[in-house]
């Protein structure tokens, strides 16, 4: 026989339905400032402002976005709003803009104003879905250049435009440790031809032969 | 060999789809044609396109000694001056090679004329080793086909030998431009065996490539030490990360060197160590004149039929346009296709490491075989 015993495929053919991840996720309230006295100044304790101002000071040196230097992380984030990093490379410090703000992830009190949550045994930052669903970690937000007013997770995930409470998705907003390497060094190329291929109406489909 | 028409299996197209064959038609064009099937012998295969496919390979592996201990030849194939040490080494390190596909002018009778080697990102891997099989199954199984009817298309056992082997670092990464999905087709399926193998295989596409102090990383930080990619060693090495290509402890498949057999220049060099050879086709490197009739002019690299020109031996001029107009060219002399109810065929003859492992088949309705070509399955009966 001259050709194979089996053909067999185990990940192309495709599996009947995906449950995606996030899909019906309930929203988590939680708190925005751009500084501990806004914080206060909402009327939360200023202690609890001050103790998730830290948490979230701590985080940003592990998930700011990484440049390779000062001038690529200007370029996103705006001039003189950028720091270096405590890692780096070959070439020199890496670049990672300063935080402009942060979220509270806890639900803070309020000082009793917002008259007594009916339950006490809210998850811990760290643990993950409870009932309630999953928490929602204390982190630094940022601000781009070209969007003053909006606050970004790290990851760059719009989560209010102005200070206070607002809703969001936990599972958008989980911080990661920052990416040191640089992308979107290859494929160039093929850009560049399917740019050829296209001013003469007819487009390169594969990179193959 | 014959051309035989044959009734498409009912609804194959969504069957087709189920099992991952998303690009059975293209832009509204058909690309899988099962309206008729390409028949052989037994001897037709086997020693007129599997011997010869051997032959071919190992002439073309003994050229890469040769080529390397020449500057000429280097310069001749337009090699980078500042990859040669690298492409040097990857073969003297004995980097292994996974496949390859050679393009073959054939009729049935007389010797297999080899038109260029495809051994850097050669495609149309998925067709010939799964869905053309599933075919041949399936017809036989229908009573469609003649009891006993056979197929040259060891491919998938072969690759899944090959995977098994092969010294690969695990996880083993793949990869292909983010935006065509026939690439990401043949990936898929690449990775899809290399699993069934045993091989921790991940997909990342070429645009999510990191690097950093000249190792490349995944998209989880960690850093690739193994990849299949899907992209010509000639556009990586003009690219930005191209110097990280050479430093990065990255054992790549295919390997640099096979730079040297994906180059059309292999063809005048072929032709100069075995002159009048019976499945060579007189080649030349391009002077820059006028083509004479009966011959035609390509690239060093190029793909998918793109940029070629060719005046048939009653002076007839046919050009395909491409991106490809900036490397040198070879000539060679022309071997028209042969037609079969009006169609060009071509056969695409694979090479696993360095066996042969089966045919696929493309249509063309033009003297140039061009990505928008269908592909046609076939079969061995006595």
């Amino acid at each position: 026989m001259k050709r194979s015993k089996k053909a067999a495929l185990i990940l192309m053919a495709p599996v009947a339905t995906m449950i995606l991840a996030g899909c019906g996720e309930k929203e988590q309230e939680v708190h925005v400032f751009h500084n501990v006295d806004e914080c206060a100044a909402y009327y939360h304790p200023p202690a609890e402002c001050q103790a998730e101002f830290a948490k979230a000071e701590a985080l940003h040196t592990q998930v700011a976005p990484r440049y390779q230097n000062q001038q690529e992380c200007e370029t996103d984030f705006g001039p003189g709003q950028c720091e270096t990093a405590p890692e780096r490379h070959q070439g020199g410090s890496f670049f990672m803009p300063m935080m402009m703000g942060y979220m509270a992830g806890q639900m803070m009190n309020r000082g009793n104003l917002a008259g007594g949550q009916a339950t006490q045994t809210q998850p811990s930052s760290s643990q993950a879905s409870g009932g309630r669903g999953a928490a929602v970690p204390t982190q630094p937000l940022y601000k781009s250049r070209d969007d003053r007013s909006t606050f970004r997770t790290a990851s760059n995930q719009a989560v209010a435009s102005q200070p206070g409470a607002t809703q969001v998705r936990p599972s958008a907003v989980q911080p990661q440790r920052a990416r040191l390497v640089q992308r979107g060094g290859f494929g160039q190329q093929a850009a560049v031809r399917q740019e050829a291929q296209r001013r003469q109406a007819n487009r390169q489909r594969s990179y193959g032969s | 060999m014959k051309r035989v028409n044959s009734t498409p299996r009912p609804g194959w197209q969504a069957y087709a789809e189920s099992l991952g064959f998303q690009f059975h038609t293209i832009d509204g064009e058909t690309y899988w044609d099962e309206s008729a099937y390409y028949q052989f012998s037994l001897r037709q295969i086997e020693q007129d396109l599997e011997d010869v496919t051997e032959e071919l390979h190992a002439m073309a592996m003994d050229l890469i000694p040769d080529i390397l201990a020449d500057e000429q030849k280097l310069d001749q194939l337009a090699i980078p001056g500042d990859f040669r040490d690298a492409l040097a080494a990857s073969w003297q390190r004995g980097d292994p090679h996974l496949y390859g596909r050679m393009d073959l002018v054939y009729d049935g009778t007389g010797p297999a004329k080899l038109l260029e080697l495809n051994y850097d990102t050669p495609t149309s891997l998925y067709e010939t080793g799964f869905f053309q099989w599933v075919w041949l199954e399936d017809q036989l199984m229908r009573g469609e086909l003649p009891n006993g009817a056979d197929q040259f298309n060891s491919l998938q056992d072969k690759l899944e030998q090959a995977f098994a082997g092969l010294p690969l670092p695990q996880p083993f990464h793949f990869t292909s431009v983010r935006e065509s999905i026939e690439d990401k087709g043949t990936v898929d399926y690449l990775l899809d065996i290399a699993t069934q193998s045993g091989i921790d295989g991940r997909y990342i596409a070429l645009e999510d490539i990191g690097a950093l102090d000249g190792q490349f990383y995944d998209t989880d930080g960690e850093p690739i030490t193994g990849l299949f990619k899907l992209y010509p060693w000639e556009f990586m090495l003009e690219e930005q990360f191209a110097r990280n290509a050479t430093t990065s402890e990255t054992l790549w498949l295919e390997p640099l060197w096979k730079l040297l057999l994906s180059n059309k220049g292999i063809l005048p060099l072929l032709w100069q160590k075995h002159p009048g050879h019976p499945n060579l086709l007189e080649s030349h490197f391009d002077h820059g004149k006028a083509l004479d009739k009966g011959w035609l002019r390509k690239p060093l690299f190029s793909r998918e039929g793109a940029n070629i020109e060719l005046v048939t031996a009653d002076g007839k001029r046919l050009s395909e346009p491409g991106p490809y107009q900036d490397a040198p060219f070879i000539r060679q002399k022309l071997q028209p296709l042969p037609t079969f109810a009006g169609n060009y065929t071509l056969i695409g003859s694979w090479v696993v490491g360095d066996s042969a492992a089966g045919i696929g088949i493309r249509e063309d309705n033009s003297l140039i075989t061009k990505d928008s070509s269908r592909f046609l399955p076939h079969i061995i009966l006595e």
